[in-house]
């Protein structure tokens, strides 16, 4: 036993030290993939909280170097996608998660819109954890079994657990240059996500089918969702809860971001008083509500503004988050 | 639990460790334990249902040994069958016919009420399997070919012994049985081979088979935006996939038992190098055409009862095979289709023979091999369209739209049918082609002879490079996600 024990593991060494040595030459060269630098990034004091709108839309970077004199930092992205942060229990874990801890004075964007908010019109219940109230049925959330609502750890460098278990392609990608001829993309270390179609001017045919595909899903999606209305409901109550632990933590501010007019029509005949409820919820919360829906601001698939829009956006937040909260 | 999970990493080595730690006669028990452990990770209340039918198997086997007739053991096999069979009618058929009968009633206009019948049952996992096992034991005691065990724990451990219990291969008593009885102490031989038969396995499972399935999925899932080139391209990514999961599961499986130091049957004899489709079944999931010989077509009376009876027999068996992948119409006509392809090729064999000498096929052996595998591969291929196919509809628009739009090329498709292989979709082609020559070049050396002895001739260097090279490959090369094994849903 002691030969096959001394061989075997002779060759787990030196399969473990190749693996190794590629794994880090692969973290090195600096991307992942669209989520990982979040994760391996520090505990934040600053958070952009949302799902891709937000992630592509608002650049921590430059509202750090407008606010970053009143907010504490590190400034950070922390939003993902729709299937895994909308506003739900497994996202605000997360963010507890993320948190700086002893955070006093940080600010947090919430990026709100009817779409994160939603809950499928099948919904799925199991029986509530409380202990003698077992009669009592729960939502069951469909990002339950996310990535973001399952990593127990959230801001450790290089990040295993992540690797090990969503890191959902081939290691040796890790290597490749992720830019392709027709699309960049990269996550920056404050964790916003730069997507671009090449050439940077645009590419009409690319967009085009881009933009009609996205249009496509979120059709469905409004077909087969139900939009979030009354307060303490659904994922209502959890943006509540969400705002409310923020606050202990620093400012919080709604932000509903631009998007293309065909995505915006879709949304109005989706959830038309959605803007009267936020007003209501902002109003209740005592926090800013900053709705840009209509600004027109150039996307990338009809849904997300560009990397050029990106910047510019996030300028004009900063600038108004400063007039807001002195 | 998955063999390509983190959760299988750990129970692995921990069940290794105390198997060879344990002194002898604590090794069966920890296996049972270890069994049970490896089910109940799945679906702790199905295990309650493994132990009912294994409790019952026992008792009827037992009780059967100590009657002297066949007429006297006749109600304990009846009965054994009963929840063997009940089991897999309840579980996996009872809606299928509740719905099938539905249908026709009401094209009959006749009421009935499929919805308040239906069952909201989840499928245990393995249950095809361990069934089929457990049949096979008790007609072999009730037949007298096989002595009935006696002790619980054996059996129980025959039943469930993990490393085949939710994919097979299925075991039959007489060959498992003797093994369990045995004392099995550390064999370096066995267990080397074993850790290498584990490695490939996992290579087959995640480099090539949930590669090819990144390929194939996206084009099952929505047939009808494709056409021609790009569902050809995916029935064969299937088919690659389908032997390589399987496969690769059966080597996980029989490496994992070798290590213990227990041997399965073989499962796969390189089934795509089949120069018939009779051949092909001959080499694919062996232990399940071996199970459907002995225990449905031999009692049917097999080729004893004349020329149509004989081929009625094939035909009822194949229907058979295909109902036990899948309650759905999909896996019937699956197995209708294979159930035709042996019936013509058995009725065209003097006819073929005629046409081969006439053709001068039969003074070269070589070219008549090539082109009945490559024929054999296509009606094998065309087959799997039924068995991966969501739907029936999806099923006969594959088949019908494969010889169509060959026209003009598919590059308006093309981004949909690769997008499952994501941005870098051309290293993903160039390592899956790679791959799967690595997978033919394989199945030709094992044609000519045994790979471990073909490998066992090279230097110690060379086979040390390659036993690191094939780690490497999985780790740098591997598509994890946990998917499951294709055969787990049945």
């Amino acid at each position: 036993m002691l030969k096959l024990l001394l061989r075997l593991g002779g060759l787990l060494a030196v399969v473990g030290a190749l693996a190794g040595l590629g794994l880090a030459a692969g973290l090195r060269a600096g991307y992942v993939d669209a989520f990982y630098a979040r994760f391996a990034a520090p505990p934040a004091g600053s958070l952009v909280l949302g799902t891709s709108r937000a992630a592509q839309a608002i650049k921590p970077s430059v509202l750090a170097a407008r606010l970053g004199q009143r907010y504490e930092g590190p400034w950070l992205n922390y939003a993902f996608t729709l299937a895994e942060s909308p506003y739900g229990p497994g996202y605000l874990s997360s963010i507890q998660r993320k948190l700086a801890p002893g955070t006093r004075h940080g600010l947090f964007v919430l990026a709100v819109d009817p779409w994160s908010l939603s809950l499928p019109k099948k919904l799925q219940y199991r029986d509530a954890d409380v202990p003698r109230f077992h009669h009592f049925k729960v939502v069951v959330f469909p990002e339950e079994k996310s990535m973001v609502s399952q990593l127990a750890s959230v801001s450790q460098s290089p990040n295993l657990d992540y690797l090990a278990h969503y890191l959902h392609k081939p290691f040796y990608q890790l290597l490749l240059n992720t830019d392709t001829a027709r699309v960049i993309e990269r996550l920056h270390p404050d964790g916003w996500l730069e997507i671009a179609l090449l050439p940077p001017s645009a590419n009409p045919p690319l967009l085009r089918r881009r933009t009609t595909e996205k249009l496509a899903t979120y059709r469905a999606l409004a077909a087969s969702s139900h939009p979030a209305e009354r307060p303490l409901h659904g994922r209502m109550f959890y943006l509540w809860q969400t705002i409310e632990y923020l606050q202990q933590h620093g400012r919080v501010v709604l932000v509903r971001l631009p998007t293309g007019p065909e995505m915006t029509a879709i949304e109005s005949g989706y959830q038309p008083d959605f803007d009267q409820i936020m007003t209501r919820v902002a109003r209740t919360m005592g926090v800013p509500y900053l709705n840009y829906l209509h600004q027109p601001y150039p996307t990338n698939d009809g849904n997300h503004i560009t990397r050029g829009a990106a910047g510019q956006f996030s300028q004009r937040l900063a600038a108004d988050i400063a007039r807001l909260t002195p | 639990m998955l063999f390509n999970s983190l959760h299988f990493l750990v129970f692995f080595p921990v069940v290794l460790g105390l198997y060879f730690g344990l002194p002898a006669r604590w090794r069966a028990p920890l296996l049972l334990a270890s069994s049970y452990y490896f089910y109940l990770s799945w679906q702790p209340v199905y295990g309650l249902l493994l132990a009912g039918t294994t409790l019952l198997d026992y008792v009827s086997g037992v009780r059967m040994s100590r009657l002297a007739t066949r007429a006297q053991r006749r109600p304990w096999l009846y009965l054994s069958l009963t929840s063997n069979l009940g089991t897999l009618f309840i579980f996996k058929y009872f809606n299928f016919f509740v719905d099938a009968a539905s249908q026709l009633a009401g094209a009959l206009h006749l009421p009935l009420a499929a919805p308040t019948l239906a069952l909201a049952l989840a499928l245990p996992v393995g249950v095809s399997f361990y069934t089929f096992q457990s049949v096979a034991y008790i007609v072999d005691v009730y037949q007298g070919k096989l002595e009935a065990e006696q002790n619980l724990g054996r059996f129980a451990l025959f039943v469930a012994f993990w490393p085949q219990l939710v994919a097979g291969p299925i075991e039959r008593g007489g060959q498992m049985l003797p093994q369990l009885r045995r004392p099995h102490g550390f064999d370096y031989g066995q267990v080397a081979s074993g850790l290498r038969l584990m490695a490939w396995g996992m290579f087959k499972k995640v480099v090539i088979a949930d590669r090819l399935a990144l390929l194939a999925n996206p084009v099952f899932d929505h047939p009808r935006r494709f056409e021609g080139p790009l569902l050809l391209l995916a029935v064969l990514a299937f088919t690659g996939q389908i032997y390589a999961d399987f496969s690769g599961y059966t080597d996980l499986a029989r490496g994992a038992a070798r290590v213990l130091g227990y041997n399965l049957v073989l499962n796969f004899r390189q089934p795509y190098l089949a120069t018939s489709v009779g051949d092909f079944w001959r080499r694919w999931h062996m232990s399940l055409s071996g199970w459907f010989r002995d225990y449905v077509y031999i009692p049917l009376g097999g080729s004893r009862a004349g020329r149509f009876r004989t081929q009625l027999n094939v035909f009822i068996v194949f229907l058979l095979s295909g109902l036990w992948h899948g309650a759905s119409w999909t896996f019937i006509i699956w197995g209708a289709l294979h159930g035709t392809y042996l019936v013509a090729e058995s009725l065209t064999a003097s006819a073929r023979a005629a046409l081969g000498q006439r053709l001068g096929l039969a003074a070269r052996p070589g070219v008549q091999r090539a082109l009945g595998t490559a024929a054999t591969l296509a009606l094998v291929a065309y087959a799997w369209i039924f068995f991966r196919a969501n739907s029936l509809p999806d099923a006969f628009y594959v088949a019908s739209h494969l010889f169509r739009g060959w026209g003009h090329l598919p590059t308006a498709q093309l981004p949909a049918a690769l997008a499952g292989l994501g941005r870098h979709f051309g290293a993903e082609l160039l390592v899956a082609g790679a791959a799967v020559a690595l997978l033919a070049f394989s199945d030709y050396r094992a044609e000519r002879g045994s790979v471990a002895a073909w490998l066992a001739g090279w230097p110690a260097a060379g086979r040390w490079a390659g036993y690191a090279g094939l780690l490497l490959a999985i780790l740098y090369f591997g598509v994890f996600g946990s998917s499951q094994f294709i055969y787990f849903q049945f």
